[in-house]
């Protein structure tokens, strides 16, 4: 079984162990499959292998675990949605995800704390996603958990908004990770 | 992301690499197996990391 890491653009060349199968237009970039089960560090070595492809060009990465028999599954794996893929490929070419997540700096006395406590977190969120080119919510136990696509020469920029916000709401804590290859970009899943 | 943290907590950044490992990404259909059962101590870990994380606060 081979695991398939990311999307690339045609021609992508990687290093061993990662290959790259061509695939109506797109390069499908795979690994051998994992055997047994992950650990945290086997996750953040699966994470390095992705940041390295990023290197090269625009990349999506595929959902975690998506295991195919063979080179050749993987290429039909996304015949036919070559178009698709290309078209999200130039979305998010030039472009990292940071994450961001909001959360009240203590617990909410009573519920109209915690209302005016996501109000502040929303005006966070609109401010840090005007320096974005795309935003994304994400599902989360936090008053806001949220994947912004940054050019990378604005990264720099980015993050030292989320440290003044910082400063000027001390009710929050707001936590950015990144940069990360844009994971919270792919095509919408079919229904 | 190993030498580019922001938030130099990596337990921080392991709740944002789990959420984008398992729910982000390109879904791919057909004739594929997915497996992420094998995650599934890093998912228990997972939980307890979140509610520790829910009282984490900035520096």
């Amino acid at each position: 079984m081979i695991e398939l890491l990311a999307i690339g653009e045609p021609g992508v060349t990687p290093e061993p162990p990662v290959r790259a199968v061509q695939s109506d237009g797109v390069s499908v970039l795979c690994t051998p499959a994992p055997e047994g089960g992950r650990t945290a560090e086997d996750l953040w070595r699966r994470e390095a292998l992705v940041e390295r492809l990023l290197e090269a060009g625009p990349l999506l990465p595929v959902r975690m675990g998506t295991l195919v028999a063979d080179e050749d599954a993987a290429a039909a794996a996304v015949a036919g949605r070559g178009a698709e893929l290309r078209s999200r490929l130039e979305h998010v070419r030039g472009a990292v995800e940071l994450a961001v997540r909001i959360q009240p700096a203590a617990p909410a006395r009573d519920l109209r704390a915690r209302a005016a406590l996501l109000a502040a977190a929303e005006g966070v969120h609109d401010d840090l996603s005007a320096l974005a080119r795309d935003t994304a919510e994400r599902p989360g136990p936090e008053l806001l958990r949220a994947a912004h696509l940054v050019e990378r020469n604005r990264v720099e920029r980015f993050v030292a908004r989320v440290h003044e916000l910082q400063a000027q709401h001390p009710d929050l804590a707001i936590l950015c990770t990144g940069p990360w290859p844009a994971y919270s970009f792919a095509p919408e899943p079919e229904r | 992301m190993s030498a580019s943290l922001i938030d130099a907590e990596r337990d921080v950044a392991l709740v944002d690499l789990l959420d984008r490992l398992l729910d982000g990404g390109v879904v791919i259909h057909g004739d594929i197996t997915l497996s992420v059962a094998d995650v599934d101590l890093v998912h228990v870990s997972l939980r307890a990391l979140v509610s520790s994380v829910e009282k984490a606060r900035p520096q």
